[in-house]
């Protein structure tokens, strides 16, 4: 599954975000728009690189739908920073 | 050797079992299949299966003297398995004629790799065996610096 969405959290010594819910799902719709275009230009880089599109593809999609799960949490003596994908 | 094992192979010896019912008799008694059903479980239909861990953990804590910055900065990442996995497969989107170039950077900073004869199998093997492994490092004194990698 592609990743949905995801919350940003950051804490400053002056001032902090609420937790952010991005909705990353809305990034299908110019994805989808721009998809010949990314197709093209994938191709091109693949056939310049001479390695298979479709193993690029397969992996570039690979990596994607892993992404969901991933959560990066970093904490100074006064700021925090939370990532977490859905 | 314990009592029971012992019976076992004076019975064998004594020609009272066969050595098909002495071998079935230890592995009855072998700890390690005591081991491995407590890491796997059974699904509905008696299958059984092991669980894999899902994520890699990584777990930073440096205090000041690492980071230059005041108080202690930790830092907690959680990678999925399957990102992992992922990723390694980039490894074998690097086009050949840069594998020459690459091997020969490597090779300058002393790590003697030929990246051509890594297959994704080998990378998918790395990954698995990467769920076993855990790493604690800590500080030597004065350093509070603690790093853990680990499977969960």
């Amino acid at each position: 599954m592609t990743p949905n969405i995801a919350i940003v959290q950051i804490e400053a010594p002056r001032w902090r975000t609420p937790p952010l819910w991005l909705p990353l799902f809305l990034l299908w719709i110019p994805a989808l728009l721009l998809a010949p275009v990314i197709l093209l230009v994938m191709f091109g880089v693949c056939v310049a690189g001479r390695v298979n599109p479709g193993r690029a593809i397969a992996t570039f999609w690979a990596i994607l739908c892993g992404l969901p799960g991933t959560r990066v949490h970093v904490t100074t003596h006064e700021s925090k920073v939370l990532v977490r994908i859905l | 050797m314990n009592e029971n094992r012992r019976q076992i192979l004076e019975m064998l010896a004594a020609g009272k079992i066969t050595a098909d019912e002495a071998e079935r008799l230890l592995a009855a008694l072998e700890p390690d299949a005591v081991n491995a059903s407590e890491f796997t479980g059974r699904t509905a239909n008696g299958a059984t299966v092991k669980t894999r861990a899902k994520y890699l953990r990584v777990l930073v804590e440096a205090d000041e003297s690492m980071t230059g910055m005041k108080g202690q900065t930790t830092v907690n990442v959680r990678v999925p398995m399957q990102l992992l996995r992922a990723g390694v497969r980039l490894a074998s989107l690097i086009p050949a004629q840069a594998h020459e170039h690459l091997d020969q950077a490597l090779n300058r900073h002393g790590v003697p790799l030929t990246l051509s004869q890594i297959k994704p199998e080998n990378l998918e093997e790395l990954i698995d065996h990467l769920e076993d492994l855990t790493v604690d490092v800590e500080g030597k004194e004065g350093n509070g610096t603690k790093v853990r990698v680990f499977c969960e």
